[in-house]
């Protein structure tokens, strides 16, 4: 009588997995990253909005007498923001803390009570003195341009359906006003 | 009886496997992180040298343009040399006698340009990337320039971060 075939499984046996065809994809693939990465990753501050903000933007240009909002940055007061609505001026000032550094938080909440009183404005007029560095400029840039908080958002009216809906930018057109200047 | 030498045991055929799990371990974490980092953008930009740019939230990602580089030491136009930045000013014999904001060399190279390319002027986009130290009077003298050669649009170009 033929004895029947049993495969001779040892479940308690051990192999090692041959690592090295991964390495050798991984060394091939690890230079071609390193060398087409960019490590400094570079963003631009620009104007393009959504749509509704745009025609919000429009609108205010079309209208002259919409208020304006003037931001001044010098050294001596820090930010000074005019606001001038019909015909009236107020002036809301941030200024340096005990380190010699703009109170970027307390900005921030200036420029967030001033687009709630003014929400159908969008754009501001920047005039640094001479002497502001660059980075100190793009900081209130940031402040202004739209609301850190995802919580935070202020109504805008869409021009064409006349729907209100909201969004979280602030100021986001920025103009350098004094660029002109003498 | 004379005394046998000491001599050590070399099998000359022997050997040997090399462990490269460890190996393989930080491949994959190296691997990881670069493509994490891998920039996916259409447009790369090229940080130009000594160009410490400012750090900033904005999470626009970079469009194709003119590019003016404003270090400390120089005022570039794409790679050519426009002129020399000194004590955080551009360079005196750069600027118009008549006019103290307005750049000659920049101003005659943006006009060249809108000759060779008209198209793309009409959109008038310079990508503009200047040291985080600089003073708004030096960087107003490119803005200005650029405004009267018919460039009013810039994008000022940062890094991520708070």
């Amino acid at each position: 009588m033929g004895r029947r075939f049993k495969l001779n499984i040892n479940h308690n046996s051990e192999f090692e997995l041959d690592l090295a065809p991964l390495l050798a994809v991984m060394v091939k693939l690890v230079p071609v990253l390193l060398v087409s990465s960019a490590f400094v990753q570079m963003m631009i501050i620009e104007t393009e909005l959504p749509q509704v903000v745009q025609q919000a933007i429009e609108k205010q240009e079309q209208n002259p007498k919409a208020a304006q909002i003037a931001v001044e940055l010098n050294k001596k007061d820090g930010v000074k923001i005019t606001i001038t609505d019909q015909g009236q001026q107020r002036v809301e000032v941030v200024g340096y803390n005990s380190q010699q550094q703009l109170d970027l938080q307390a900005l921030h909440h200036k420029f967030q009570e001033i687009k709630k009183e003014h929400p159908e404005i969008f754009k501001i007029e920047m005039n640094p003195d001479s002497d502001i560095p660059y980075k100190e400029i793009v900081h209130v840039m940031d402040e202004a341009r739209r609301a850190r908080s995802n919580q935070v958002r202020f109504p805008v009216k869409n021009e064409k359906t006349g729907q209100e809906t909201t969004t979280d930018y602030m100021f986001p057109e920025v103009v350098f006003s004094n660029v002109m200047d003498g | 009886m004379r005394r046998k030498r000491y001599e050590i045991d070399i099998k000359k055929n022997q050997t040997f496997g090399l462990n490269i799990t460890s190996m393989t371990d930080m491949f994959t974490i190296l691997l990881v992180f670069l493509l994490q980092i891998y920039s996916t953008n259409d447009v790369q930009i090229d940080l130009a040298e000594g160009v410490r740019l400012p750090a900033s939230i904005s999470d626009k990602n970079p469009v194709d343009g003119i590019k003016i580089s404003l270090s400390m030491k120089e005022l570039k136009f794409d790679k050519i040399k426009l002129a020399n930045v000194q004590n955080n000013s551009i360079e005196q014999t750069a600027i118009d006698p008549n006019d103290s904001n307005f750049v000659k060399p920049l101003f005659d190279q943006l006009q060249k340009y809108n000759k060779e390319n008209e198209k793309s002027a009409k959109a008038g986009k310079i990508l503009f990337q200047a040291d985080q130290e600089l003073p708004y009077s030096t960087l107003r003298k490119v803005l200005y320039t650029a405004s009267m050669a018919g460039f009013p649009h810039l994008k000022m170009v940062t890094v991520v971060g708070n």
